[in-house]
């Protein structure tokens, strides 16, 4: 798997990430930062804790991360949480989180597979 | 471009995403030196430490504890985003947003995802601009600078030809010059009836040394005859200002300039009266320019307080009564008044600027006032070199006093420490919100922090200093230690408690001695009938 079918795997948009920040080097690089990334989990505690505030500061930055790295599906129901959570909890957002989370495995997903396969 | 001898210049990235300040980081840190914060409070922090050694901050809305509108809202209140230029980064690109940032002062936006040339060419265009801007503004304060010193020059020179040859002290001419601006002051403090501007007077007071410059037409035997003057020399001596006059009209250039015309009204005119018998045209009441009244006034007074070859000076006091009692020629009663009310401040000025560096002093004057009324100039490299200057001393001798020294900021409130009281304390060299912060109780517990605060808050602008004694919990033991600090207030009308600086010493041998001297004491006393 190389980058680009890893892009596919995770439904972003390889191009416009290349397009935008130049380096294949460089994005291959964030891309498996993502990994480590605290946003998501930070966003689950938040959850947890009815915290949502810091919820949807989370979301918020999965969003900002997302657009960034065009990861284009996460980013679309990142962004959706995001709006949701931006006047506190809602019904709303609770039918949000299952798709986020979905996305979010499958983003994580692609990436260890390329991660595994780069050796 | 921007590597001169191996420094480069400081950029400060505020977003609450490690991922996002990498992404940047990895884009600009060849060429510039990255700093880094997550959050607000460690965006002020850092601009707070590193003052304007920060070139640009790229900065992102929405982060924990203060977002970036909070950030930009104490750059506002600190006047920082004057000098350091903020790029805002955000996906929140809606339209009020983009228009709040605006106006808080941003010098541009960038909407994510970003564009990784867009953002290194803008964030090289901004430093750029801001360097040339400053560049400019001290380019400009210099030329104002040279130029005023150079024109006051010239006419300092010229007055002092006339003087020389007159006999006189040399400081006949400043003394007018002070006299005449004094005097100027005071008038438009009493009434309207002259439109004098700020200029006006400073054009006045220029041109009053060239009051007698008439005289050098005047045949030294008259001019420095010791005894009375005949009636016939009178009438020579009477036409100096007649021919100042004349000479600075026949000037084959320059005759229309503002300094020139006000420089002929007074040599005109300086010897006319507010009752018409005065020469050489016998012009009466505000006929006479206010320019020539006010140097007629300013001449007569400083004539009577300096000595002559025909008469000893007379006391301060003795010369306002003389012309108060119109002894010495007829005045608008307005500037009779202006005597009367500036006579104080007159006498003081004159005796504390009797030395060539006032010269310079009436240049530094003209100078900053200028600059004071373009606005933006009023920050100017200077100034800004000026405070890095202070904030590097304060950091010098911070480092070299092996003293806890902490400087507080009520809004956002944050304190800093000296590196050597950090150290010692085990505490970072910036804590924001302290009294609040577990590293901070753990070593004065609450109590003593609410009490201090209260003191603190209780001084006065008059006498904002206190001492307080303390324990502090230091590697698990409790120790003594004296607090002597000073409030910082604004000066508003009602002043505001901006926070605090101070030192804390260990006064813990020293206190232990004396409750064992105290203690004796009483043992002492009690064993005793």
């Amino acid at each position: 798997m190389n980058l680009k079918e890893c892009y596919a795997a995770l439904e972003g948009d390889y191009e416009d990430v290349i397009a935008r920040l130049r380096s294949e080097r460089l994005v291959q690089k964030f891309v498996l930062k993502f990994l480590n990334d605290p946003s998501y989990d930070l966003l689950n505690r938040s959850l947890e804790n009815a915290d949502y505030g810091e919820a949807f500061r989370a979301a918020h930055t999965i969003k900002g991360v997302c657009q960034n790295l065009s990861f284009t599906k996460l980013y679309h129901s990142s962004q959706l949480l995001t709006e949701a959570l931006r006047a506190g909890w809602s019904q709303e957002a609770a039918q949000l989180v299952p798709q986020l989370t979905a996305d979010y495995q499958q983003t994580i997903s692609a990436i260890r597979t390329f991660q595994e396969e780069m050796g | 471009m921007n590597q001169e001898q191996g420094y480069k210049q400081k950029i400060l990235i505020a977003d609450d995403s490690e991922m996002n300040r990498a992404i940047l980081t990895d884009m600009l840190e060849n060429e510039y030196h990255i700093i880094e914060a997550e959050d607000g409070m460690q965006t002020l922090a850092a601009l707070q430490t590193y003052g304007t050694e920060i070139s640009l901050v790229l900065l992102d809305i929405v982060m924990p504890k203060l977002d970036g509108f909070g950030v930009l809202k104490v750059m506002n209140q600190r006047h920082w985003i004057e000098d350091i230029p903020v790029i805002m980064i955000s996906s929140e690109s809606s339209a009020s947003h983009i228009d709040r940032a605006f106006e808080m002062g941003i010098t541009d936006f960038i909407s994510r995802p970003f564009d990784a040339t867009i953002v290194h060419r803008r964030v090289v265009n901004t430093i750029l601009l801001y360097a040339k801007q400053k560049k400019l503004v001290s380019l400009v304060a210099d030329q104002i600078c040279e130029k005023e010193q150079q024109n006051t020059l010239m006419i300092n020179i010229l007055s002092h030809i006339v003087e020389f040859r007159n006999g006189e002290s040399g400081l006949h001419v400043l003394h007018i010059h002070i006299l005449t601006e004094l005097l100027l002051k005071q008038l438009i403090q009493i009434t309207d009836r002259y439109p004098l501007s700020h200029s006006d007077i400073s054009l006045i007071s220029t041109a009053s040394a060239l009051h007698d410059i008439g005289k050098i037409s005047i045949p030294s035997e008259i001019l420095n005859k010791p005894g009375r003057l005949t009636d016939e020399e009178f009438t020579v001596m009477k036409t100096h200002s007649m021919r100042g006059a004349v000479m600075l009209d026949e000037l084959p250039i320059h005759k229309n300039e503002p300094l020139v015309k006000t420089a002929y009204e007074i040599c005109r005119w300086h010897h006319e009266r507010y009752d018409g018998r005065g020469y050489p045209d016998g012009l009466k009441g505000d006929e006479i320019p206010i320019s020539a009244q006010i140097v007629a006034l300013a001449d007569v007074y400083d004539a009577l307080t300096s000595e002559r070859v025909y008469k000893k000076a007379f006391s301060h006091e003795t010369a306002v009564r003389m012309i108060l009692d119109g002894q010495c020629g007829a005045f608008n009663p307005l500037l009779m008044q202006c005597l009367r009310e500036t006579e104080m401040t007159l006498q003081e000025e004159l005796a504390n600027n009797d030395r060539p560096a006032y010269a310079n002093q009436i240049d530094m004057e003209t100078i900053v006032e200028e600059m004071m009324r373009h606005e933006e100039l009023a920050s100017s490299e200077r100034s800004l070199q000026l405070l890095e200057h202070e904030r590097m001393k304060y950091n010098f001798f911070a480092a070299m006093s092996n003293e806890i020294q902490f400087e507080y900021i009520e809004t956002p409130s944050m304190v800093t420490l000296s590196s050597w009281g950090a150290e010692k304390l085990g505490l970072p060299e910036t804590i924001m919100d302290p009294h609040h912060d577990s590293r901070i109780l753990a070593i004065f517990n609450e109590e003593t922090l609410q009490d201090f605060s209260r003191a603190i808050r209780s001084t006065t602008p008059a006498d904002p200093v206190i001492q307080y004694d303390c324990q502090a919990m230091l590697d698990g033991t409790s120790r003594w230690f004296r607090v002597i600090s000073r409030a910082t207030w604004s000066s508003d009308e009602t002043p505001q408690y901006l926070g605090a600086i101070g030192k804390a010493v260990d006064i813990h041998e020293a206190r232990l001695r004396f409750n064992s001297l105290l203690e004796k004491t009483k043992d002492g006393s009690d064993a005793k009938p």
